[in-house]
């Protein structure tokens, strides 16, 4: 039953694979006489939140890219240039002609948007690309627009594949090309093509290694297919696995290991996650995924790329929901389970690794600025935010994981601000304080502070502070009453957003 | 006084100690010739990347100043490491061989003695006042700066008194004097003189890109206590309350509790467990008065006719002695005594001296406690040991681990050749025992096992070393890398 399900998946990737690459023609014709007929410009104005004054916004930013033209009269771009969009335009490159266009579906962690023209006659004129899997050594071109609308093909060979850090996630398989691209304003994306058929969509280009990194074409079919699904997009699963590499034999000793040399290391099982649930439990070593062997590293022989890592064999290679087999090795016990896969909401974290369209929760009472720790949060710090940004928030941003195993709250509630006040004399010096109740009441997440502050005790409303000064007091009446200056001095829209 | 939450950047601000690494010679200009005395150290640093190794010899001079009982005062930090001292007098072209008989590294003071008796002949013990000298009242400063061979003297005025950090522990903050009289390095250990009779002993200053005519000197009340102290024989550091205070200038916060808006009482906004006010103080609690002395809003009292930081009157305690505070919990009034113990055990954010860094070589894997010293001389990149430092007294994290052991360092060998990788990370478990001190990790690799499994904290793997591959690997190891021994356990010099 196992054996016949892993033969059934192989078989569908090989189709897929063997389907892909249907019309081709030489790479030269793919260089040579472009017609500017697949590609469009995608013009985003971005307003990002300002999470240290969450009832604004930043200044408004340019956003040019080329996006890819898709069957379905659909715009494929990148989910960075389209991130806090406030208004999203198509052009055509040879005439300039524009038309406002909406977000489909947009996925931050794989990196990817569908757009839609609001005419859909817009693109009838374009011919949609189709999807193609190169091979390594191939030689791709990556299509930018000069200003007069004419593409701009850049030779790129592909020189490696490889899973490694997107923007806003970790662990999706890379295109890493060698290519002496001139950068020009269509900064964003621009898309990679094999023979006329869409191989990729650049991610980063580094002009001192002459590298350009590409989110390939198996991440872009898994996005277009869970895309069009009937039931509605979900995004790419995992496994909830930590794992290391198993090369030290004094570790493969340890693990039970007495021959053989593949096999990974698992050091942690995320809880409630689909190992935990499929039986998994740390110090097992995970030999064999869906019919694949697992080497040392963690990798698996892909048909077409080789040695890659098992991140794109658990998350790109199946769709939230999919079962497959595993094999685990416990203390040598070969111990198989199924595994249901599903997708991670990274929405969902106590500490989202991102807040992206979606406006802030803020409350300000008497001056003090109530919010919910994200990861968002600390980059307002800037670049070197990992550095610069409340070392206790960093801390727990990063291991969020082992210190709120067990915690009930749903969110962080901090006091990130403070907006001087008659109801703050004295306070003035307090900020990144984390705040686990109010006049007794737990905050779970900022969604609890209005029922927290409905009962002040005594008439003053009790903030309890973890930490140094363990509380700090607010007349409630007060606070009601400076609620129009508040306002006013400050110029703020309203004072809570929850 | 300690600073609960020392952090990096608290460095900008770091004074410069001005202790003068040249040699020189000089001769009396005034009469306090008699009691000036010039000291030259040879001193050892200990080498914290490379812990087995003695440490690299370096040099230098200051000033110190005859008090009564034949004894020289001077800084802390002018003989610190001292491996060998030697004095001379003005006017006298002798070396006399000198010893440390005390030191505080927390007061950043010293007492030497000579063993030649005849250095003393002729000398002058210097007397100190008794009060806090009045701002803007002239003062003068000796020693043997920068800038020439011969006895210095700048003058100036007090131009402050408050608490200042003393930077040779980098921990520790105690009242100290501010001049504008000149002091350079090689000032330091130096009386600074008003009337005849000393006020302060000359330590540190801004080095010149950062401030101007800002130099500090140790007050007589911190001599004093340091003085008072030692008179036991021993030294017992600095008291603490082991506690932080909150100013309360908040109306509403201060009608919640129930005060007057008088102006005075602080709130205990935390308290340190283990320390002195643990089972005393509760969070919450309102400060009124300490030994009598109203403690206002802001947390001053006043001394001698100053106003000063509370904790003033508890740095003039001493060990077994007690405090009476008057406080409110509850908007109940209670009167309160805390008893000083031992001094605060837990130092791994001052910087040590007259230590050996303490380490474990365990199949080429070196493991550290993580400390002040330790992350100076080897930084390490990593935010859980940057975060578990810098939080180590907030967050009471030395309850769980009195000792923060990070792999620090690996000596390649075949033994370790899969573990570098996990360099930075801190020790969690062997073999399913938590550790808590490097001492106890070394009797469990003392103990016979067929392996030690070494878990890190975290969500790595564990490090899995087999006995028979680390015996074998022992002598190898320690030819190759010329490791003398393969662990320190305390830091007392042998």
């Amino acid at each position: 039953m196992k054996l016949r399900l892993a033969t059934l998946l192989l078989s569908v990737l090989v189709g897929s694979i063997l389907a892909a690459p249907a019309e081709t023609k030489p790479a030269s014709a793919a260089l040579n006489a472009l017609k500017p007929s697949s590609v469009v410009r995608v013009n985003a104005t971005s307003q990002p939140y300002d999470f240290l004054r969450p009832w604004s916004k930043h200044s408004p930013a340019q956003r040019r890219a080329v996006g890819a033209v898709l069957p379905g009269s659909r715009v494929l771009t990148t989910a960075e240039q389209v991130a806090n969009a406030t208004y999203l335009e198509l052009e055509k490159p040879d005439s300039g002609e524009k038309t406002p266009a909406s977000i489909e579906v947009v996925d931050y962690e794989c990196n990817l948007a569908l757009l839609k023209p609001s005419q859909p006659e817009f693109l009838k004129p374009f011919q949609p690309l189709q999807l193609i899997e190169p091979n390594l050594g191939d030689g791709l071109a990556i299509w930018q627009l000069e200003n007069n609308g004419t593409v701009l093909p850049t030779r790129a060979l592909l020189t490696t594949v490889e899973t490694g850090s997107y923007p806003f996630s970790n662990g999706f398989l890379l295109y890493r090309l060698s290519s002496s691209l001139q950068p020009r304003d269509s900064g964003f994306t621009s898309p990679v093509v094999k023979n006329g058929a869409l191989a990729g969509m650049l991610l980063r280009f580094d002009s001192r290694s002459q590298t350009a990194d590409v989110i390939p074409a198996p991440v872009i079919r898994h996005f277009l297919k869970a895309a069009d699904s009937k039931a509605g997009y979900t995004g790419f699963p995992q496994a909830g696995i930590s794992t290391s590499s198993l090369r030290d034999p004094q570790l493969r000793r340890y693990a039970g290991l007495t021959n053989g040399t593949g096999g990974i290391y698992i050091t942690r099982v995320h809880p409630g996650g689909p190992a935990e649930k499929a039986g998994v439990a740390v110090g097992d070593v995970l030999a064999s995924i869906a019919g694949q062997a697992v080497d040392q590293d963690g990798n698996y022989v892909h048909p077409r790329y080789g040695k890659i890592s098992i991140a794109h064999l658990l998350s790109c290679e199946q769709f939230h929901g999919d079962t497959i087999p595993l094999t685990l090795l416990r203390q040598g016990k070969e111990i198989p389970c199924k595994i249901t896969l599903r997708h991670d909401d990274p929405t969902q974290w106590i500490i989202p690794p991102f807040v992206i369209d979606t406006a802030p929760r803020y409350y300000i009472l008497g001056g003090l600025v109530f919010q919910e720790l994200s990861r968002q949060f600390l980059k307002e710090w800037g670049a070197e935010w990992m550095l610069k940004a409340p070392e206790r928030f960093l801390y727990y941003d990063r291991y969020q994981d082992e210190l709120f195993q067990n915690d009930p709250r749903q969110r962080i509630v901090i006091l990130s601000n403070i907006l001087p006040s008659p109801c703050t004399v004295g306070y003035e010096e307090l900020s990144y304080l984390v705040i686990p109740s109010i006049n007794g009441v737990a905050l779970h997440s900022l969604a609890d502070i209005e029922s927290a502050l409905a009962n002040p005790v005594d008439g003053f409303h009790r903030i309890q502070v973890q930490g140094h000064p363990g509380e700090i007091i607010i007349d409630a009446t007060q606070a009601a009453a400076l609620e129009p200056a508040l306002l006013r001095n400050y110029d703020i829209p309203a004072l809570k957003r929850l | 006084m300690r600073s609960p939450a020392l952090h990096c950047c608290a460095r900008l601000l770091l004074a410069a100690i001005f202790f003068l690494p040249v040699c020189a010679r000089a001769i009396s200009i005034t009469e306090v010739r008699k009691s000036l005395v010039r000291i030259t150290t040879t001193a050892q640093e200990p080498n914290y990347r490379v812990p087995w190794s003695p440490g690299r010899v370096s040099g230098g001079t200051g000033a110190g100043f005859i008090i009564e009982g034949n004894r020289i005062l001077t800084n802390a930090h002018v003989v610190s490491n001292a491996r060998f001292l030697s004095v001379e007098r003005e006017n006298d072209p002798k070396h006399y061989i000198a010893k440390v008989q005390h030191i505080g590294h927390d007061c950043d003071l010293a007492v030497l003695t000579v063993e030649d008796a005849s250095f003393f002949q002729g000398t002058v013990a210097l007397s100190f006042t008794n009060q806090l000298p009045p701002i803007e009242s002239s003062v003068a400063v000796y020693g043997y700066p920068i800038g020439g061979n011969r006895l210095s003297v700048t003058t100036g005025v007090v131009s402050r008194i408050g608490f200042q950090q003393y930077a040779h522990s980098g921990a520790d903050s105690h009242l100290a004097i501010q001049t504008n009289a000149a002091i350079n390095p090689g000032n330091s250990g130096g009386p600074v003189l008003q009337d005849g009779k000393v006020i302060g002993v000359a330590f540190q200053g801004f080095n010149g890109e950062v401030a101007q005519n800002v130099g500090y000197m140790i007050p007589v009340s911190v001599v004093h206590r340091f003085l008072q102290d030692i008179a036991d024989g021993h030294y017992d550091r600095y008291m603490d309350l082991s506690l932080s205070t909150f100013p309360l200038s908040n109306p509403a916060q201060r009608k919640a509790l129930g005060l007057p808006d008088d102006g005075t009482g602080v709130l205990v906004g935390s308290v340190t467990s283990g320390g002195a006010c643990d089972g005393v103080l509760k969070v919450g609690d309102v400060i009124l008065a300490i030994e009598n002395h109203p403690v206002q809003s802001d947390g001053f009292v006043e001394l001698d006719g100053e106003r000063v930081e509370m904790t003033e009157i508890v740095e003039r305690k001493f060990k077994g002695e007690n405090a009476t505070l008057r406080i409110l919990r509850d908007k109940k009034p209670l009167e309160v005594t805390v008893c000083f113990g031992e001094a605060w055990p837990f130092q791994i954010q001052s910087r040590q001296y007259e230590a050996t860094p303490r380490y474990i070589l365990f199949g080429g894997l070196l493991f550290q406690p993580i400390s002040r010293d330790f992350l100076q001389a080897s930084p390490v990149d990593s935010l859980r040991v940057r975060f578990l430092y810098n939080f180590f007294l907030t967050d009471e994290f030395y309850k769980e681990r009195p000792d923060l052991i990070v792999l620090s360092g690996v000596l390649p060998d075949p033994v370790n050749t899969y573990v570098s990788g996990l360099r930075g990370q801190l020790v969690d478990e062997i073999n399913g025992v938590k550790i808590q001190t490097l001492r106890q990790m070394a009797g469990i690799l003392a103990q016979p096992a067929q392996q030690y499994v070494i878990k890190m904290l975290g969500e790595g793997r564990p490090i899995v070393m087999e006995r028979a591959a680390v015996e074998a690997a022992r002598e190898r190891i320690k030819a190759r890398y010329n490791v003398r021994n393969e662990q320190n356990l305390s830091e007392q010099l042998p």
